[in-house]
């Protein structure tokens, strides 16, 4: 048979028996919580399938790369459809890579000997929102064009060095001869690079310490062979993947730059607001203080603060997150037992708190829009969402550490309920011996 | 059900190629590829569930690191001393060169000024001179300097106010002619075009964050993240009657950053 063939060809070359009878024989935990991490992984594949499709009809050029993408929409229905999925992808890929971050934050499989991972797989996200906001942009449509003049303005706030970045940026003033091309570069050659490189590290030292799992074993990574259960479940899950995003493309049209025009920088869109994953930042430069501090003489922005002050400092916690929960919880050991949200009710609060914080943060990105439909001024609903920030996001947090406290009381209650003295037997000594239930 | 799911998957990506290459409806082209997929998952899933192996199959975890290495020779790394880092030292140099193109790569900025002279004519953007009064009282106008349309930075808007409704500034008086303002449609918050003119509060809307800024006071900022008022381009009339600009702007135009000089 022919795969046998190929099989041995390889096998008495390179000895590759061994290897995939280990990796076929090896155990993987399964959880329908798993499987997020893969859906991610699946919509990245399908990017970079695209992706490369589509770098052969941009155009990078500042006076043809609107063109060049709107062409796309008039011939061919492929040509059409490649964007569509592209962008569905860009967006599944963030979607759910947020999940499969919240249910290992949830759960607590960031802890040692985990936290490496948990800070590639916080990279990832980064980087798969600057990948999905340089890509966003490359049409050169009016509503793109107007998000990359935010983010000029935001690199051009930087304390010091902040003009030469925008300047490197732009290739000179705005929008500058480069702009485009440095876009490109950055969304098909750099980004992806780091991604592919930082997805290895994280599946590698998934590989290399086993993955967790729920049941209560430390010593024994428990769960079904890869092969052909493991191998199967995962086929599954792709093309589940692929079939969401073929569907989604298929009947919602995104991003219809068509519609919007071709950027020029006296033209806006109204209303303006960026995809979705990004839109947060956009309601934090809405509900920023309109401040401008001065450092001997030199102006900080008012859009420093939260356009990179607050991102930095988010980042900055979520990274070193980890050490911040084993000094909390003054538990430095390893762990390989997933922990069930309800056993530790602060942690799900503070998830909560960091979720509704950002979803604030995104509903103030379409005030202008809610103003209109409510009759409400712009100005009463800044003023509302400034104190919805810090009320509603804490608020959740202390509600959600409630709840989480109830569900470990009565999970706790139930064990100890099955733990209950079934039988009382007369010992040896004549005293009497507690027989509990085998199970549990 | 696995092999009726796998005919389904083979029927739906042959359809998916035959409307692609008949060129049919998009929409028909990403029904049939989803629905190859989703029988393709549909036929790995049950094949899993037929497997009914067991699923608490057991592999020991072996505890990683902490290893201990061979030391390296002494020499190279572990003594102490000025002399004794001097790898340290060279390999880091090394790394100090390296970051030179990059920093290379900055020049100084420039100035980021506008394509505004003394003199220019004010035309709207299909190059067409306006006179004073050729924006109606309340109508509001984008506008360039002549054969600067769509010139970086200089965009700006013309506004119509009634002859004596501005509160002009001592330093500003004559830059309105006939109550024809003009102020910088580039928002001092973040870049973008500041859109929207309402007369009735003669007040200009920001649609990116929502700034609001003072028509009628120097477009100070009313309300919003916006902490600068957009700058004031001086305009006149020449002899033939066409607005003119008396020169470029006296603010710098636009956002706000590090070396923006007050």
């Amino acid at each position: 048979m022919m795969v046998r063939r190929i099989g041995r060809f390889f096998d008495e070359r390179l000895g590759s028996d061994s290897a995939v009878r280990y990796f076929a024989a090896k155990i993987y935990p399964d959880h329908w919580s798993f499987y997020f991490g893969e859906f991610a992984l699946y919509a990245f594949a399908m990017l970079v399938a695209t992706g490369m499709w589509l770098t052969f009809v941009y155009d990078a050029s500042p006076a043809r790369a609107y063109a060049s993408v709107a062409a796309l929409s008039r011939d061919a229905p492929v040509g059409y459809l490649m964007r569509q999925v592209h962008h569905w992808s860009a967006v599944t890929f963030v979607a759910a890579i947020l999940v499969h971050m919240a249910r290992i934050f949830f759960t607590a499989a960031f802890r040692k000997p985990r936290e490496l991972n948990w800070i590639v797989g916080v990279l990832l996200l980064v980087l798969a929102s600057l990948t999905g906001f340089t890509g966003y942009s490359l049409p050169n449509d009016v509503l793109s064009g107007t998000g990359v003049r935010i983010a000029d303005s935001v690199l051009l706030a930087l304390p010091f060095a902040g003009p030469w970045a925008a300047d490197v940026f732009t290739g000179g003033g705005y929008p500058g001869p480069l702009l485009l091309s440095h876009l490109y570069t950055i969304h098909v050659y750099f980004l992806p690079v780091a991604i592919a490189g930082l997805l290895l590290a994280h599946l590698g030292m998934l590989t290399y310490q086993k993955h967790t799992q729920f049941v209560a074993d430390p010593t024994h990574v428990v769960g079904r062979r890869f092969w052909p259960d493991y191998a199967l479940r995962t086929l599954a899950a792709l093309g589940a993947t692929v079939g969401v995003i073929l569907a989604l493309a298929g009947t919602f049209e995104i991003n219809p730059i068509e519609q919007y025009g071709e950027y020029r920088d006296y033209i806006v869109p109204n209303p303006a607001a960026p995809d979705w994953y990004a839109a947060f930042l956009d309601g934090a430069l809405r509900l920023g203080p309109g401040f401008e501090l001065r450092i001997a003489g030199h102006p900080i922005p008012a859009i420093f603060w939260p356009g990179i002050a607050l991102p930095l400092l988010v980042f900055a916690v979520v990274i070193v997150w980890p050490w911040i929960d084993a000094y909390a919880t003054r538990d430095a050991r390893k762990h390989h037992v997933l922990e069930p949200p309800s056993g530790a009710p602060w942690r799900v609060g503070a998830g909560v708190t960091l979720i509704v914080a950002g979803f604030v943060l995104t509903l103030a990105a379409s005030d202008d829009q809610q103003s209109r439909s409510l009759h409400v001024s712009v100005t009463a609903l800044v003023t509302f969402y400034r104190w919805a920030l810090p009320l509603a996001s804490l608020g959740a947090g202390a509600i959600a550490v409630v709840l989480a406290r109830d569900v470990g009381a009565r999970a706790e209650g139930r064990s100890r309920k099955s733990e209950r003295v079934v039988a009382l037997r007369r010992n040896a000594r004549g005293g009497f011996d507690e027989e509990r239930p085998k199970s549990a | 059900m696995t092999r009726a799911a796998l005919a389904v998957a083979i029927v739906a990506a042959l359809a998916a190629t035959v409307a692609a290459a008949l060129h049919l409806s998009p929409a028909l082209l990403a029904f049939a590829a989803a629905l190859a997929a989703f029988a393709i998952a549909s036929a790995a899933g049950s094949a899993a569930l037929a497997l009914r192996g067991p699923d608490d199959l057991r592999e020991p975890r072996h505890e990683r690191g902490p290893s201990r290495l061979e030391a390296l020779p002494d020499d190279m790394v572990t003594r102490g001393g000025v002399f004794g880092r001097m790898w340290t030292y060279a390999l880091g140099a090394f790394v100090v060169l390296g970051a030179v193109p990059f920093v290379a790569l900055a020049r100084k900025p420039g100035p980021r000024g506008t394509a505004w002279t003394g003199g220019a004519r004010v035309v709207d953007v299909d190059g067409r001179a306006l006179r004073a009064d050729d924006v109606a009282v309340g109508g509001v106008e984008t506008v360039f300097p002549e054969y600067h349309v769509g010139a970086p930075e200089s965009a700006t808007l013309l506004i119509r106010l009634e002859d004596d409704a501005l509160r002009t500034r001592p330093e500003r008086v004559g830059w309105a002619p006939h109550g024809n303002v003009a102020y910088s449609k580039i928002c001092t918050h973040a870049g973008c075009p500041v859109a929207i003119y309402r007369h009735e509060s003669y007040q200009l809307y920001c649609p990116c964050h929502q700034s609001v800024f003072d028509v009628l006071d120097a477009a100070k900022p009313l309300s919003g993240p916006a902490t600068r008022a957009l700058p004031q381009l001086a305009l006149d009339v020449d002899a033939a009657g066409f607005l003119i600009a008396r020169g470029d702007y006296t603010e710098p135009v636009g956002p706000d950053d590090w070396w923006r000089t007050p």
